[in-house]
């Protein structure tokens, strides 16, 4: 048995009557029936291809599930289904002494089932994955270490910065009290910066967020990227890759004007729990009525150039710069038909204007919706009151933590 | 008839796992049938309700499939007798002959249910225990059908059996419904006058009216109107038909190629493939490579089809039937050619590999013997072709 097989194994139910297979009728027997096969599989014998072939139908099987209606209607059964897949395929892959491609196999595998399925086992997949991580660091330290990381330079926009209109910058205060937050800003619904209110995390401080220490703690994790300058762009696409992909791609340079992929609107903290330590949940929050569990942490890392178009979400944001810097600009609710709002369903809460080149024929009321404007520096926290229309341009490389919050 | 089965076959409803193992002998073959295996020969004999030994291999047989089961059903007198795969594993008696369904004149087979229809009533039998148990039933009265054909399941007097609850739904009578055919989330429905109608979910460009929403009620594919229709098809997320003069439109989900227009996800698929061996070729042929490379970015993907697309392939042929699965797709020319595409990774195009395909391709193995196919019926992950034999092999 080789070293990585019986870290693995020791994670593992002890036998197969300690492994729950528990679903509701919602799932056929046929496809439990292949549940139970993979599950026998995993303690007696069978060939490798074997074992891999049958969790491979049940990762096809939940996979059409998943696609099936819509996403919210999934039956979340299925997604457990779908964990099982990749649990199954990983032991598979992992029995017989893996090949670097085939852990990174294994580790791309644990996390399609953390994006696109349900925990699992007490969330074995992450469980699974810190150990397969470890042996992707044994093999990144058997090699020399090569300098052309370093040399690499990041990105470097000649940002257009806008001059802030002091009239329309949005307030900044430093620190307030939750109380005079709650009456100055939270109950008028009023946008600010808030300063110093993050200083404290690690990501600023210990492990400040370089390049290098997400490639460390990610490099090898799969995540969803956006492609192309903005989401209601025709050829703008989503696809998968892993961090470090993502930063060789899109993150340094390599030559001439690449396109650009945005790592945006993605709960990379519930996927990493290593990244998870390096933040904390704003104080601020606990005037919500919400539990902390029902706070959505969403992690939007990218090169100067990304835009979010002008847009509203149906809760208050707490957008907290961690690297680099963006351009803000909001406008309230109260101004909506001024901006012209799609008219699809799927696209009703994104304004149709280009906010920094608005097409004024098409559009003639924008320029009067009177707006309020901002650059969030590293350090400084945006409050976003719920449904005010929000504009975002990321002026060099940046990495920013939005918290979605009631 | 002879029918030929290819594609998924981890429940053995291809063939029985012993079976093939003898064959060849490794746990992927008997999971993934790629060479078209004929079926009769491997159901020829099993045991009867009263533990005789019944030849239930006969003529004029009909092929019914689930993602995990297949139905076969049998003329017997008026009636047909009904016979199902038994399931996972299935081992040399790898089916079982269905006693109540004695007597039905159509059968229909989903991951749940067997649906039986007898000239006075529609049975629903559940699939899910081993011990065979009726759900519904629903009486038809004899007034109900008076002209035509009887109704092919899951049409019934009146409206149409659903897979789940509630099992009877009522059609409109002015849709003068002739044939349904039922995908994951939506329905596509042939008239007695050639109109297709489409509801249901429309999230992939399924119900071909031009946009992604849903429709509660049935509605007409206006791009098909005055094109009368002969055949529909409906695979999870696409759906196609045949018009009289024998053209195939598509539409829907092109995910894995299943409309037969250029997918980027199959493109992708064999750049990768390509690229592996590559090590050992030489400048020359990596330099022609990449201007290929170059030219294909011009290429125009697909991968949601709102409309009705023509299927475009290089030979002149004319469809006579359809059939999807879920994500592929298999249809007969008049002149008995297969042709598949989309989805192939459980071989259920049949071309002898477990590559998928977003160009329709003949399969071969038919052509090959000699013979001519004459119906096609599509399981979720499985194809199922039925031959006529003799024919072509004494002229």
């Amino acid at each position: 048995m080789t070293a990585l097989w019986s870290k693995i194994s020791a994670v593992l139910p002890l036998n197969e009557a300690q492994f729950p297979l528990q679903f509701t009728d919602k799932v056929e027997s046929s496809v439990v029936d292949v549940l139970k096969r993979s599950r026998q599989q995993l303690y007696g014998d069978a060939s490798s291809a074997s074992r891999v072939l049958n969790a491979q139908i049940i990762l096809d099987i939940s996979w059409e599930k998943l696609n099936t209606g819509t996403w919210r209607d999934v039956d979340k059964e299925w997604r457990r289904v779908y964990s099982y897949g990749c649990l199954f395929k990983v032991a598979a892959l992992c029995r017989e002494d893996p090949s670097p491609e085939t852990i990174q196999q294994a580790i791309r595998t644990c996390d399609m089932g953390l994006l696109m399925g349900a925990a699992i086992m007490d969330n074995i997949l992450h469980v699974l994955i810190q150990i397969l991580q470890v042996e992707v660091k044994k093999d990144a330290a058997e090699e020399p270490q090569t300098e052309h990381v370093l040399s690499k330079k990041a990105k470097m926009e000649s940002p257009h910065v806008p001059v802030i209109k002091p009239t329309m910058a949005v307030p900044r205060i430093k620190c307030p009290s939750l109380e005079s937050f709650k009456t100055n800003y939270l109950l008028p619904l009023r946008p600010v910066v808030l300063e110093g209110v993050i200083d404290h995390w690690p990501a600023l401080n210990e492990h400040p967020w370089s390049i290098e220490y997400l490639r460390s703690v990610a490099g090898c994790r799969t995540v969803p990227v956006e492609l192309g300058s903005r989401y209601t762009d025709e050829e703008w696409s989503q696809t998968l890759m892993t961090v470090g992909e993502f930063i060789d791609q899109y993150i340094l340079t390599k030559d001439g004007v690449k396109d650009v992929g945005y790592l945006a609107q993605h709960q990379l903290f519930d996927q990493i729990p290593g990244l998870r330590e390096d933040i904390r949940i704003p104080d601020y929050c606990c005037l919500g009525e919400g539990d902390e569990d029902d706070i959505t942490v969403n992690a939007w890392f990218g090169p100067g150039g990304t835009v979010s178009p002008l847009h509203q979400d149906p809760q208050h944001n707490f957008l907290a710069q961690v690297v680099g810097s963006k351009y803000i600009r909001l406008y309230s609710p109260e101004d909506t038909d001024k901006l012209y709002p799609h008219q699809s369903q799927l696209l009703h809460n994104t304004s149709q204007v280009e906010v920094e080149n608005p097409d004024e024929e098409r559009f003639p009321g924008f320029a009067e919706a009177p707006y309020q404007e901002c650059v969030l520096q590293p350090g400084d926290v945006l409050f976003i009151p719920v449904r005010h229309w929000h504009y975002v341009r990321s002026l060099q490389l940046s990495f920013s933590v939005s918290f979605w919050w009631s | 008839m002879n029918w030929f089965g290819f594609g998924f076959n981890a429940f053995g409803q291809i063939a029985a796992h012993d079976k093939l193992i003898k064959r060849e002998g490794s746990a992927a073959e008997e999971v993934k049938v790629v060479i078209p295996t004929d079926i009769g020969r491997h159901v020829d004999e099993c045991e009867g309700g009263t533990g005789c030994k019944v030849n239930i291999y006969r003529k004029n047989s009909r092929i019914k499939a689930s993602w995990s089961r297949r139905a076969s059903l049998h003329s017997e007198g008026d009636g047909c007798l009904c016979v199902t795969s038994a399931g996972f594993g299935a081992g040399v008696s790898g089916v079982s002959v269905l006693e109540e369904s004695r007597g039905c004149r159509d059968a229909l087979i989903c991951e749940r249910h067997l649906t039986l229809a007898f000239p006075d009533r529609t049975e629903l039998w559940s699939l899910e225990q081993n011990d065979k148990t009726l759900i519904w039933s629903m009486e038809i009265k004899p007034e109900a059908e008076t002209t035509g054909p009887p109704l092919k399941l899951p049409l019934v007097p009146g409206g149409y059996v659903a897979t789940k609850l509630p099992f009877y739904r009522s059609l409109s009578p002015q849709l003068r419904a002739v044939s349904l055919a039922l995908g994951a989330e939506h329905a596509v429905l042939l008239s007695a006058t050639g109109a297709v109608y489409t509801w249901g979910l429309g999230s992939h460009g399924q119900l071909g009216h031009g946009g992604l929403t849903s429709e509660e009620e049935p509605r007409a594919v206006e791009a098909l109107w005055g094109m009368p229709m002969s055949c529909v098809a409906t695979g999870g997320w696409h759906s196609a038909c045949i018009s009289a003069g024998g053209d195939l439109y598509m539409w829907g989900w092109n995910e894995s190629g299943q409309l037969g227009l250029p997918s980027q996800t199959l493109r992708k698929e064999q750049q990768r493939r390509n690229k592996q061996p590559a090590v050992n070729r030489d400048a020359s042929s990596s330099a022609c490579k990449e201007q290929q490379e170059g030219e294909k970015q011009e290429e125009v993907f697909i991968s949601i089809q709102a409309f009705p697309a023509l299927l475009d392939i290089p030979e002149s042929c004319e469809f006579s039937t359809v059939s999807c699965g879920s994500r592929h797709t298999a249809a007969v020319t008049t002149t008995g050619d297969l042709y598949t595409w989309g989805w192939g990774e459980y071989g259920q195009l049949g071309h002898r590999t477990l590559l998928s395909s977003d160009e329709p391709q003949c399969v071969d193995f038919f052509k090959e013997k000699g013979v001519c196919v004459v119906d096609v019926v599509c399981g979720a992950w499985n194809t199922f072709a039925a031959v006529a034999k003799e024919e072509v092999v004494q002229s």
